[in-house]
């Protein structure tokens, strides 16, 4: 495909420069404020507006899943919201796919919301007057594809997301998991190169939102887009996330990979959450790996898979002082895990 | 401390005074009284004097000759007032040769199919029973006439309604004018509206389509402005990430969701527009409300309830149909209905084409003169029983004199006119504040100087004794409902009863037994507020949370204590807006039983639409009645305010 080869022109599909927004009047003012490091209650009761995402930069590579992780009311919403245009941002510069959105009309930017990037919300934002198929197919709708091949098409991921047979069912006759699979379904079918969730497992039961966290790492690995994933949930941030940023009173307060940010917290906000973590559940052997590149390897070496959670590998490391070697799904060795480098990681004073 | 004390942020000093200090309020009504003594003594003034009369009347009975002289000859009419009225009749003349043309059978199939498909079978049966019955008290002619003017006034409402009520939700600009607007022409009784338009259209089907579309049009308006703003915020921003523009938005997830709301705002539309049709009589629009207001002319009740009946039908057939559109869901029945409405439409046809459009005679049947003996066996038995002092008679005798006429005469003149204006403006500085105060003021005092003052205070007192009597049976029997859900139960289908019927065929069965005068109009206008009262008691008081319930329960409170101290207080506002209803809706009907001898505004503005020199005084009493409607609307709606506990903060 086409899409495949833009990819590969471009440094990042998400790239977020210096985005402020603050709700209210005065907004400058309060910015200045912020900038002299006033917090955001201490400017509402001064200007009466809130400072919702101060300062925020990142940028997301193809194929990267970006976490943004904070607290009820760290501004995550109002983040995703400014850079999937939903709401203009008081200043800086969100670029999606190569366009500067703050720059774009109307006209190009419902042209890129079209072909390029999708939603998934958290409260699922479905559309309750329309089945469950005409709901995937909405994207489509939109862009004027005729009834059949939407319908078609539409029916095609319900299956991915093992909705067969539900199409004809308004969402509302749906449990909470399946309606979310049918939001993931319809964001999916208009073949978006990034997609942003707002919490889209909150609201879900414990059980269910770890199969939907599952679904969606499989889902990843086979389609590799471009992920702009927001969570208040420290766990479900280590267990999907390739970079995770750290919100904090609408600042980004740090970034970094899950094993960056184990070992290394940038501050006692972060150490706060790093703290209770079940870590060696969470992580996966490959984002503790070392990459071999071009390292000689022992094929005697105990072997485990990408995906295996960090407490699968331990028993392999206590056993002897060899270390394991990771191996893709063509069981071609890919990194090692060293037992002195995993003890970093999972120990509870890192 | 504005916690504290209950005065919510923003209220003004002066109101902050009122409320928080009854000790000043008794002064200040102190005074007034004491200064009201000293006017009384020193000067005589009773009735608003005659002299200060701004004489309105001359002006608009010059108007109207004006514009009968010139009705073929100004460019107003010929340009453009003519032209419109010939197409609007034009309109309402082909739906009615169409409706005409069809075969008669196809009315009550069609019916019986519609309710089948929204309601279930026995509605449809029903329904099919229904139509059948008006034709077969032979008032097919007129009825179609009804719903011809009928259909035409709800389309051309939903035409302007819908699209104006997307403006309104589009754009505030637009909803600041529709707003108060609306609410306006919500308090006026549908009876005013014919005025200005005879004055200006003279008599006819075309002023009675336009006054019933502007009477009719609130509702749809807005609705479908309330249910396009209550969608989901989520869905909208699904939509827009999708790059749907604003038009696919509006017509793909907006609009869809409105629907109900939508479709509710269609229902009260057509409702309004059923009992505004039949009012329109007073000014020739012909049809069902004509054969009553006729017979109800010539007292006979008899030809009056046939043509009261077949209203009546009419009127629940459209409600029903028109609250089960939205959800509608025939189940398995519905090849059944598919079936055989292609077959009725074909026989439809065919039967047109056959020229079977006359309702047999055969099957006509008349209960005209039963009812008509039934009347005089009434008078003869029951206004006077046995010439025993006890009856009907006797009682609107002893209602009349011991109680309307003194009121009526402590309101006119007892109470001097500037003591009753002062009273007004008091209430309403209390109940909200100096606007308030002004306006009600400038209302009465503008009554006065119209020449309205007595007329005024007869309606006055007509309502309220009227809603005297309302609440004194309704608040009663709506607390009993809200602590009984089998009484509720019982009572919901008749309460939709009462308030599906138009309120000017509520008046034939009480004539029946009352006679003309005064008192059958009170008692209508109780009848038709009744439901009215009950209904927003037993809500308000069901709106009193659980908790609440149990809460003083627990403290051990009896049944009495709960009601008295907790459940009453708590249903305050909500009584307060029962209140307000049934002000509103006893006004309306105490003015339309100014044709059954009720006096008051009401039998002036009756005749001012009969004759064309009273058209004058007609109008003063219209606006007269505007008025009083608008002061006892927003008295009571402040008051209803007041009694709110303060918003949380
Ligand atoms: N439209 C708005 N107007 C004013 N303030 C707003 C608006 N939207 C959000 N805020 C404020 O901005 C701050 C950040 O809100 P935001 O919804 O982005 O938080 P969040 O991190 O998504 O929280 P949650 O986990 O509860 O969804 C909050 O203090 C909120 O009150
Ligand atoms: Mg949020």
């Amino acid at each position: 495909m086409d899409t495949a080869m833009e990819a590969g022109s471009e440094a990042s599909r998400v790239r977020v420069e210096g985005v402020w927004k603050v709700f209210g009047r005065r907004a400058a003012e309060a910015r200045d404020m912020a900038e002299a490091g006033a917090g955001r209650e201490e400017i509402r009761e001064a200007v009466g507006s809130v400072v919702a995402v101060r300062d925020v930069t990142f940028q997301v590579s193809p194929g990267e899943t970006f976490v943004v992780m904070g607290l009820s009311g760290s501004g995550k919403s109002t983040l995703v919201r400014c850079v999937s245009h939903l709401i203009e941002p008081t200043e800086g510069t969100v670029e999606v796919c190569g366009t500067e959105l703050t720059q774009a009309d109307s006209a190009t930017l419902r042209d890129l919301r079209r072909r390029k990037m999708a939603m998934v919300f958290q409260h699922f934002g479905l559309f309750p007057h329309r089945t469950v198929v005409d709901n995937v197919a909405y994207g489509l709708e939109v862009q004027g594809i005729d009834r059949r091949e939407r319908q078609e098409r539409a029916r095609e991921l319900l299956e991915t997301v093992g909705l067969e047979g539900w199409g004809d069912h308004h969402p509302q006759q749906l449990s909470g998991g399946m309606q979310q699979r049918v939001g993931l379904a319809r964001a999916l079918a208009v073949d978006p190169e990034v997609l942003f969730f707002d919490e889209p497992f909150s609201a879900l039961d414990p059980l269910i939102r770890r199969d939907m966290q599952d679904e969606l790492i499989e889902l990843q690995m086979r389609l590799r887009r471009t992920l702009v994933f927001i969570t208040h949930d420290f766990v479900e941030a280590l267990k999907l996330a390739d970079r995770i940023a750290i919100m904090n009173d609408g600042a980004f307060v740090q970034v970094g990979t899950p094993v960056e940010i184990l070992t290394d917290p940038a501050d006692d906000y972060v150490r706060a959450f790093t703290q209770d973590a079940p870590v060696v559940k969470v992580l996966q052997a490959c984002s503790v790996m070392r990459p071999l590149e071009g390292t000689e390897v022992d094929h005697g070496w105990p072997k485990v898979s990408e995906t295996t959670p960090l407490e699968a590998v331990l028993p392999h490391l206590l056993g002897s002082t060899d270390p394991v070697l990771v191996c893709d799904e063509q069981e071609a060795p890919v990194g090692l895990l060293h037992g002195d480098e995993v003890a970093g990681v999972i120990s509870p004073d890192r | 401390m504005t916690a504290v004390d209950g005065v919510r942020p923003g209220a003004g000093g002066l109101r902050a005074a009122w409320r928080g200090g009854p000790a000043r309020f008794a002064l200040v009504l102190g005074g007034m009284i004491l200064l009201v003594a000293a006017f009384r003594i020193l000067t005589d003034f009773g009735v608003f004097p005659e002299s200060w009369n701004i004489g309105l009347a001359d002006p608009i009975d010059r108007a109207r000759r004006w514009l009968i002289t010139n009705q073929n000859s100004h460019w107003l009419y010929t340009v453009f007032l003519n032209p419109l009225t010939d197409t609007m009749d034009w309109a309402i003349r082909r739906l009615e040769s169409l409706l005409k043309w069809l075969p008669w059978y196809c009315y009550p199939l069609f019916t019986g199919l519609g309710l089948w498909w929204t309601r279930g079978r026995i509605a449809g049966a029903l329904g099919l029973a229904g139509v059948t019955l008006i034709g077969v008290l032979g008032l097919w002619n007129e009825a179609f006439a009804t719903l011809a003017l009928m259909g035409v006034a709800v389309l051309v409402s939903m035409a302007i309604g819908i699209p104006l009520g997307i403006a309104a939700w589009h754009s505030d600009a637009v909803a600041r004018i529709t707003r108060p607007t609306l609410d306006t022409m919500q308090t006026m009784p549908g009876f005013v509206y014919l005025i200005p338009f005879v004055l200006l259209f003279g008599f006819g089907r075309v002023p009675a389509m336009i006054s019933t579309v502007i009477f009719a049009l609130a509702p749809v308006v807005r609705l479908t402005e309330v249910g396009l703003r209550t969608v989901p915020q989520s869905t909208v921003e699904a939509s827009e990430m999708f790059g749907a523009t604003e038009r696919q938005t509006l017509r793909l997830v907006r609009l869809p969701q409105a629907r109900p709301a939508i479709f509710a705002g269609m229902n009260q539309t057509t409702m309004l527009a059923m009992s505004m049709v039949v009012i329109a009589a007073f000014i020739g629009a012909g049809g069902l409300g004509q054969v009553v207001l006729q017979a109800m002319r010539s007292i006979n009740v008899g030809k009056a309830s046939e043509a009261g009946i077949a209203i009546v039908v009419m009127a629940i057939i459209l409600d029903r149909f028109s609250t089960g559109v939205a959800t509608a869901d025939p189940g398995d029945d519905l090849p059944a209905i598919r079936w055989l409405a292609v077959v009725t439409a074909v026989g439809a046809v065919a039967g047109g084409l056959a020229g079977l459009n006359e309702f047999p005679k055969a099957l006509g049947w008349r209960f005209a003169p039963y009812v008509n003996s039934l009347t005089d066996w009434a008078r003869d038995n029951l206004y006077d029983i046995g010439g025993s002092g006890i009856g009907t008679g006797p009682f609107s005798d002893f209602v009349t004199t011991q109680l309307v006429i003194p009121l009526r005469e402590l309101l006119s003149s007892g109470i001097p006119w500037p003591a009753m204006i002062g009273i007004g403006v008091v209430l309403g500085l209390w109940a909200r504040g100096p606007r308030l105060a002004v306006g009600i003021g400038a209302a009465l005092a503008a009554i006065g100087l119209l020449g309205m003052w007595e007329l005024s205070m007869d309606t006055l007192a007509q309502v309220l004794l009227a809603v005297a009597a309302t609440l004194a049976v309704g608040v009663p029997v709506g607390i009993m409902s809200s602590h009984n859900d089998l009484l509720r139960t019982a009572l919901r289908p008749v309460l939709d009863f009462f308030q599906t019927i138009p309120s000017f065929v509520l008046l034939v069965p009480v004539i029946t037994l009352f006679h003309v005068g005064r008192i059958p109009g009170i008692i209508a206008s109780v009848v038709y507020a009744l439901p009215a009262a009950v209904h927003y008691t037993d809500l308000g008081l069901r709106r009193v949370p659980t908790e609440t319930h149990e809460a003083a329960e627990s403290f051990g409170a009896t049944r009495a204590q709960r009601l008295r101290q907790v459940e009453m207080p708590l249903a305050a506002p909500e009584l307060m807006v029962a209140v307000n209803q049934v002000i509103m809706l006893i006004l309306a009907m105490v003015v339309i039983a100014g044709l059954v001898g009720g006096g008051g505004l009401g039998l002036e503005a009756v005749r001012g639409l009969r004759r064309s020199d009273a058209v004058g005084r007609g109008f003063e009493a219209g606006i007269a009645i505007v008025l009083l409607a608008a002061i006892l609307d927003r008295l009571t709606r402040a008051v209803a305010d007041r009694l709110r506990p303060p918003a949380a903060v």
